[in-house]
């Protein structure tokens, strides 16, 4: 019943995020919340079996792709000849390709996981990367899906009653949103999520507590799988055009870990924050500076959350972790320091709209230095990076950049020199 | 509890087990029978296979010549949890809860997964909790039942260990060195434990290094050395055993 709850809670926040949506007007909110949405689902489904039964895999690409692959198949073996060249060559509608795709790519995890759950941690790991290889090889030399070269799939303009088509895909992958949340949460609270956090924490004495740990991992990698290739069936009509590099790239697998991890595995919360905010900043990367400071960018983020809070943000939220624990090495302190002044650096060279981005990096100094300052009793080391900030993102002449940056290597020079002030009183120094 | 069955059919047999790691012989053809409610005690020096023998009965390993029958069927080629289902609950020798979950939540995997996994009336959600504060308070663990176990001592951990076997509601209750690092205090409210468990109806194999505690509780004694059986018997004429004093002696 609660689950039926939660259910029409998030169908009233889709609608919600769809009515918004459609109120700004603009096209682009669709496209790029498209990619958003779909990685909400994949990190996800990533989360189930990754999060909840601690089986790491690397291959979400693969699965993805398949509910790609899965479509395109279907899209050049059913088409529908009829009068309308453009508005009606599909035979089977995408909700029906959704179904297909997760089944298909539920069997796929079901037959991997049987191959290789007796596997254990890295061995896992490194096999779900190997099917992953595999696939794309097979993928790639099967023509009748376009091999190497790609196929294309033009999906029409507008579809009745929504209006512009990528409305539509918008649409239904805010229903997958809803679909794989309600998943996660449901197996969450449930004597299935109970047994995977077993499995999780120590497989032997889940075994020997009567956890039939094959058969849930197996459900797992299944109900994962299925999810991952619900994602990727609508993908095609998303980039009108797919071909191997782009259904198997390299972001699917990295992002679906990463997510999850920058949120939290513990619950099906940490993967949907994760994912919001992680797959929100590359799209504005992405759009504001259109170079390779946008993996830069997203990596040291990930970098900085794997120190700060390698519980995730749920975790340090639940204040697992404080502030005080990060910054009590120094040495951690500094690496995270100029972490931080790496990315700002690069912004500050690019164009003026990137300017924005590097607010994310100026808090985070502000966190540190506010967190170290108390540590060695100086609170107004603080300020320092706040002044660097207000110089540095307030557009004016370029020698205020100089200031900025002396602003940081004061603060740096202090939080790394000066000692915490327990140690100062033991050691008698003013 | 569960109902005693005949009282001459024994409740495990280990028939003739063997098992071996690359070229070093663990089991070395060990036979045992355990009567239904029985408190038997398993001694050895360490490395002497006694770990190896209840991972063979178990289903953690599987053993590669003999026959483990519990309650008159093979249970060769049964997984372990499948054995757990079948009425027989260990206890490891390291604590190995489950980090992520409370106290009492430990318990609620073996109420779910052995006790509502078999054929009979299920327990409810409120059953499962009463039982596990049961448990709990059966062990003195009622007042950690909402902490972490990496909250606890090493001491409430191996009282936890024990709650989780139990929680299994087992036939048989192996526990594997549930006392090792204890207070005297402490064994003995353990090994009442484990006696007013076994009159209860529950057959306990005991392993133990503590030799107070193992004479305490057994009525039979079995030893081990080297992966073979040396002595089987009342726990006064094994201990008096010439072979079992060489070996104890000898190490």
């Amino acid at each position: 019943m609660r689950t039926l709850t939660f259910f029409l809670v998030c169908l009233a926040v889709a609608a919600a995020v769809f009515v918004l949506a459609r109120l700004v007007g603009n096209d682009y909110v669709f496209f790029a919340g498209y990619v958003v949405l779909q990685y909400i689902v994949l990190a996800t489904a990533w989360n189930i079996l990754g999060g909840y039964t601690g089986y790491v895999n690397f291959g979400s690409a693969a699965f993805f792709a398949l509910g790609a692959y899965a479509s395109v198949f279907l899209h050049k073996a059913f088409p529908v000849v009829t009068t309308y060249f453009l508005d009606e060559p599909y035979a089977l509608p995408i909700p029906a390709l959704i179904v297909i795709g997760a089944i298909i790519s539920g069997f796929v995890g079901l037959g991997m996981g049987y191959l290789t759950l007796r596997l254990r941690g890295a061995f896992f790991a490194i096999a779900t990367l190997a099917l992953a290889v595999v696939l794309q090889t097979l993928i790639t030399n099967w023509s009748y899906v376009g091999g190497a070269r790609g196929a294309y799939v033009i999906r029409p303009n507008e579809i009745e009653p929504i209006g512009p088509y990528i409305h539509y895909l918008f649409l239904l992958m805010l229903a997958l949103v809803v679909i794989a949340l309600t998943v996660a949460r449901s197996i969450e609270r449930s004597r299935l999520g109970l047994g995977f956090a077993a499995i999780r924490d120590d497989e032997l004495a889940a075994e020997a507590s009567g956890v039939p740990t094959l058969k849930l991992k197996l459900i797992a990698t299944t109900i994962s799988g299925a999810l991952m290739g619900m994602a990727g069936a609508p993908f095609p009509y998303y980039i009108g055009y797919l071909q191997p590099s782009s259904a198997f790239a390299l972001d699917y697998a990295v992002n679906s870990i990463a997510m999850p991890m920058i949120g939290g595995t513990t619950s099906w919360v940490g993967p949907l924050i994760g994912a919001v905010l992680l797959g929100t900043l590359q799209q504005v990367a992405t759009v504001t500076i259109s170079s390779s400071v946008n993996l830069l960018i997203v990596g040291l983020l990930i970098v900085d959350c794997v120190i700060i809070a390698p519980t995730g943000i749920l975790g340090l939220l639940q204040g697992r972790r404080t502030a005080r624990d990060v910054v009590a090495d120094q040495a951690v302190f500094a690496l995270l320091f100029v972490i931080n002044v790496i990315p700002i650096y690069f912004l500050h060279q690019e164009a003026l709209s990137a300017r924005p981005l590097e607010i994310i990096f100026w808090a985070v100094l502000i966190f540190l230095a506010l967190a170290r300052g108390r540590m060695i009793g100086l609170p107004w080391l603080v300020a320092l990076p706040i002044v660097g900030a207000a110089l540095s993102v307030v557009p004016g002449p370029s020698w205020l950049w100089l200031v900025s940056a002396l602003t940081l290597v004061i603060c740096l020079a202090c939080g790394l020199l000066l000692r915490p002030r327990e140690a100062i009183v033991r050691s008698g120094t003013p | 509890m569960t109902a005693p069955i005949e009282v001459d059919t024994p409740l495990l047999e280990v028939d003739n087990v063997s098992k071996r790691f690359d070229g070093f012989v663990a089991l070395d053809g060990i036979t045992l029978s355990v009567a239904a409610g029985e408190r038997l005690g398993l001694i050895g020096p360490n490395g002497s296979g006694k770990s190896t023998l209840v991972n063979c009965i178990c289903g953690t390993l599987a053993n590669e010549m003999g026959t483990v029958r519990f309650e008159g069927a093979t249970m060769n080629g049964l997984t372990a949890h499948e054995r757990t289902r079948r009425g027989l609950a260990r206890s490891f020798q390291l604590p190995r809860p489950f980090t992520s979950m409370s106290v009492a939540e430990n318990l609620r995997v073996p109420l779910l997964y052995t006790v509502n996994a078999r054929s009979g009336p299920h327990l409810s959600a409120a059953a499962i909790d009463e039982r596990a504060a049961e448990l709990l308070s059966l062990v003195g663990l009622a007042d950690k039942a909402k902490q972490l176990p990496r909250d606890l001592t090493q001491v409430e951990m191996r009282k936890l260990e024990l709650a989780r076997a139990l929680a299994a509601d087992p036939k048989l209750l192996i526990a594997d060195e549930s006392m090792a690092g204890l207070s005297n205090t402490e064994v003995a409210d353990i090994v009442a434990l484990l006696i007013r468990l076994n009159e209860r109806g529950i057959t306990i194999i005991l392993i133990e290094h503590i030799m107070r505690a193992v004479m305490s509780f057994s009525q039979r004694l079995v030893v081990l050395v080297s992966g073979k059986k040396i002595a089987d018997g009342a726990p006064d004429e094994v201990i008096r055993d010439p072979e079992v004093e060489r070996a104890y002696l000898g190490q």
